[in-house]
């Protein structure tokens, strides 16, 4: 209601059109895992919101690099998890 | 001098002074009249205020030089004028500030009822002891509060009058009647019998209430007409000096949509209220509305067309004339100004966290019982206030406390019945109508109209509900529970072990304690699912969720049930699916449910095939969002108005139209049409899309679970 600033699903948005270009450069299979990147950022839209800042999009390169670690921790649990199995 | 009690029903203007209406304890409906002055205030720049008060000594007002309270500017030097004649304000009003349109003015246009309300402690509906002179008040005393829990009942004769079809689609054969448990028609074809048997029947009910069926757009217009063809002449009113008061209709954007309010039919000594055309009267009936007036001050017929909006604004005029605090006419206070930085740290609403896809077993959802309105009242937030430290009570927080807390003890009491007990209708009703009095202030709070509001203020309140839900969140986490979902006032928490209500009562005790602002189990889901977007399946969607609560109630927000453009066949099978599902224990016995599911859903296909589904299920109802002549590629709506259109219907923009998916050159069949779609036109794979559609809604969360050949699509 009657809010002055974009917010941050509308900034996430505008971000991805003005990549569209960049994003069509791509091939098929690299464009799923850089719409996977906005998918990362958008699960975190209420940190990066919280976070105040004037340029919101650095929030939400670190809301990507975040689903990322959090990807490879699970992958080196699971890893772990399979050579213990396989020891 | 003789005297009267009873309930307050009507207060309205008169030339000389006001009428009101009372029941009486002997079940007598009197009529008395009261002088009443109105004073308003006008301030501003002293030549002026000279000037005006040269141009005012002209008229039959008396002018003094005063000090009152502006609620942002303090005490100030203001002249009263006071007239005699209420019914002649607005007149005077207009003319004055034509002359002297840079003076402010205060009071002007506050209800006579609220005048009333504040001058005499009473309330309406309430009720009151009236000392008599003849047929003029001496004095009033009032016998209740609006803010009893247990008012006593009023013993209402209601009318209802239903005609046999909706008069915009074909003219009525019948009027039907209820009074008490008397049920009859009175046929339509002869105006002139009808009128007489009407008449007859107000004569000899005398009712308190009239309660229709388009009454506003079509039997009260209808009734002047055939007053003027038969020369019967049919007053409606009880107070037979007066005519019906008519509002012309109109469309207007609120709420993010355009809404249609039809023309509204007025009457006085007794009320008239449309079921079809009254805002919120499908939420929470006559025991709502009535409620609200209790507590708003602004009459049966008003509230029940009103949006909740205008009962707060009501309530804060109340509070205002009860302070002695002077009411604006135009709201004075704009945006302060402030920093980039400073906007961008204000600027923001709730907080929504986006939830964890897919489904999820034994979760607790746990409220903030009314958040923002226990905000402002806990932190003292209101535009006066906001900002200063050690005030007294703001305007907004004095006006919502006894709301917060009769609304509370409502649902105390609500939450001990039994839900069979013959009071759990009537006492839903209101607390649902107190909910929605609670549930727009906040946002009155920065709507640039409002009187009493500043963005400040509403921004605090945001503020204020991000840092208890953080808050909250970490006082959950510390407990070791996995925080599902959150949106503006709700948690999603869950944890290993945790199933029963007692085991999160520890967290609840907690949050509580650390936020000052009571919570309150929802309940706990056996099983929830959280959606994903339907355009990317790794994106959540806040506060799209359906879940089966532990005695086997379902919980759903956001999913084609809940829209009301979804037909009714698509509705019944997503919830006949739901219900299926809820008897799963767990997210395995989910899955495990699912072939059930597939084989209702292809069941219902078939159905629908073979032409065994009613027509009527399959309506689809969207509302025009602009002029028709503003269409430059018509929506399914549009189209099937074009149709209507065709045979001479009118539109509005926010009317609602009702249509079928029709295999012909437009698409659609408009349901009003007179003709009936033909068998075999209905456009049968159109359906089957929307029906795939909800259902995938459905299957998504789960979709990991399932193996290939349980998914039918």
């Amino acid at each position: 209601m009657g809010r002055t600033l974009i917010t941050i699903t509308q900034l996430l948005t505008e971000t991805e059109a003005n990549l569209s270009a960049f994003r069509r450069t791509l091939r098929r299979s690299d464009q799923y895992v850089f719409d996977g990147l906005f998918a990362a950022a958008r699960r975190h839209i209420a940190a990066i919101g919280q976070a105040e800042s004037l340029l919101p999009f650095e929030s939400a390169l670190l809301a990507m690099l975040l689903e990322q670690s959090k990807e490879i921790a699970v992958l080196e649990q699971k890893v772990e998890e399979l050579i213990k199995r396989h020891d | 001098m003789t005297e009267a009690i009873g309930w307050l029903l009507d207060v309205y203007v008169e030339e000389d002074g006001i009428t009101l209406w009372l029941l009486s304890d002997d079940d007598r409906r009197l009529r008395f009249r009261m002088d009443f002055d109105i004073t308003f205030y006008v301030a501003g720049d002293f030549s002026l205020l000279r000037q005006a008060w040269i141009f005012l000594k002209e008229k039959d007002v008396r002018l003094e030089r005063t000090v009152r309270r502006d609620l942002f500017l303090g005490d100030r030097d203001v002249m009263s004028v006071t007239s005699f004649s209420p019914a002649h304000i607005q007149k005077l009003f207009s003319e004055l500030q034509r002359q002297f349109p840079s003076l402010d003015y205060y009071d002007v246009d506050v209800p006579i009822a609220l005048r009333f309300v504040a001058q005499t402690n009473t309330h309406l509906l309430g009720r009151c002891r009236i000392t008599l002179d003849e047929e003029w008040v001496d004095a009033i005393e009032p016998l209740s509060t609006p803010w009893e829990i247990d008012p006593m009942p009023i013993p209402l004769r209601i009318l209802t009058l239903t005609p046999d079809c909706n008069p915009a689609i074909r003219n009525p054969n019948q009027l039907h009647l209820k009074y008490g448990q008397r049920e009859y028609n009175l046929p339509l074809d002869s105006p002139r019998l009808f009128m007489i048997g009407l008449k007859a029947d107000l004569q000899c009910l005398d009712p308190d209430l009239i309660l229709t069926d388009y009454g506003d757009t079509w039997l009260f217009p209808q009734l002047s007409t055939w007053s003027k063809e038969t020369g019967i002449e049919l007053n409606p009113n009880r107070d037979k000096d007066r005519q019906v008061l008519t509002r012309k209709a109109d469309s207007y954007f609120a709420y993010g949509q355009v809404t249609y309010r039809g023309a509204q039919s007025y009457l006085f000594g007794r009320w008239h209220i449309d079921r079809r055309n009254a805002m919120s009267f499908g939420e929470y009936g006559l025991e709502g509305a009535m409620e609200q007036t209790r507590v708003t001050g602004i009459g049966v017929q008003e509230m029940a067309r009103k949006s909740p909006g205008a009962g707060i604004t009501a309530m804060q005029m109340l509070t205002a004339l009860c302070k002695g605090v002077m009411v604006p006419v135009q709201k004075q206070q704009v945006e302060g100004t402030k920093t980039l930085t400073e906007l961008i740290r204000a600027d923001h609403g709730g907080l929504i966290y986006q939830p964890l896809i897919g489904l999820h077993g034994n979760v607790a959802q746990i409220d903030f019982s009314s958040m923002y309105p226990a905000i402002m009242v806990k932190h003292n937030i209101s535009p006066e206030t906001v900002g200063k430290e050690d005030v007294p009570e703001g305007l907004v927080p004095k006006t919502l406390r006894p709301l917060l807390e009769k609304r509370l003890m409502l649902k105390n009491i609500l939450s001990d019945l039994n839900p069979r007990d013959c009071r759990v209708e009537i006492l839903k009703a209101r607390a649902a109508a107190l909910k929605w009095l609670l549930v727009v202030c906040f946002g009155y709070l920065g709507y640039k109209n409002a009187r009493f509001g500043k963005i400040e203020s509403h921004e605090a309140v945001t503020a204020m509900s991000r840092e208890l839900m953080l808050q909250a969140k970490e006082v959950a986490e510390d407990m070791g529970f996995t925080i599902l979902h959150m949106y503006v006032d709700c948690l999603f928490v869950q944890q290993e072990g945790f199933r029963r209500p007692s085991d999160f009562a520890p967290l609840m005790n907690a949050i509580e304690e650390k936020t000052g602002i009571p919570i309150a189990l929802e309940g706990v889901f056996k099983w929830v699912a959280f959606l994903a977007s339907k355009r990317d399946a790794r994106v959540p969607v806040p506060n799209q969720y359906f879940g089966a609560f532990q005695d086997g109630t379902l919980k759903y927000r956001g999913i084609e049930l809940r829209r009301r453009d979804t037909t009714t066949w698509v509705r019944k099978i997503q919830l006949a699916s739901l219900e299926i599902l809820a008897q799963a224990d767990t997210p395995q016995e989910f899955a495990d449910l699912i072939p059930n599911v597939t084989a209702l859903v292809e069941r219902a296909k078939r159905e629908l095939r073979f032409g065994r589904v009613p027509l009527g299920e399959l309506i689809i109802r969207q509302r025009l969002s602009r002029a028709m002549e503003a269409y430059r590629t018509p929506s399914p709506a549009a189209r099937a108005a074009r149709q209507l259109q065709a045979q001479g219907r009118q539109f509005a923009p926010g009317q609602s139209l009702e249509f079928l998916f029709a295999r012909n050159a437009s698409g659609v069949h408009a349901w009003e049409l007179e003709e009936m779609l033909a068998p075999g036109m209905l456009d049968t794979k159109r359906y089957f899309k929307l029906l795939d559609r909800a259902m995938q809604t459905i299957f998504n969360p789960v979709r990991s679970h399932l193996i290939e050949e349980q998914l039918f699509y």
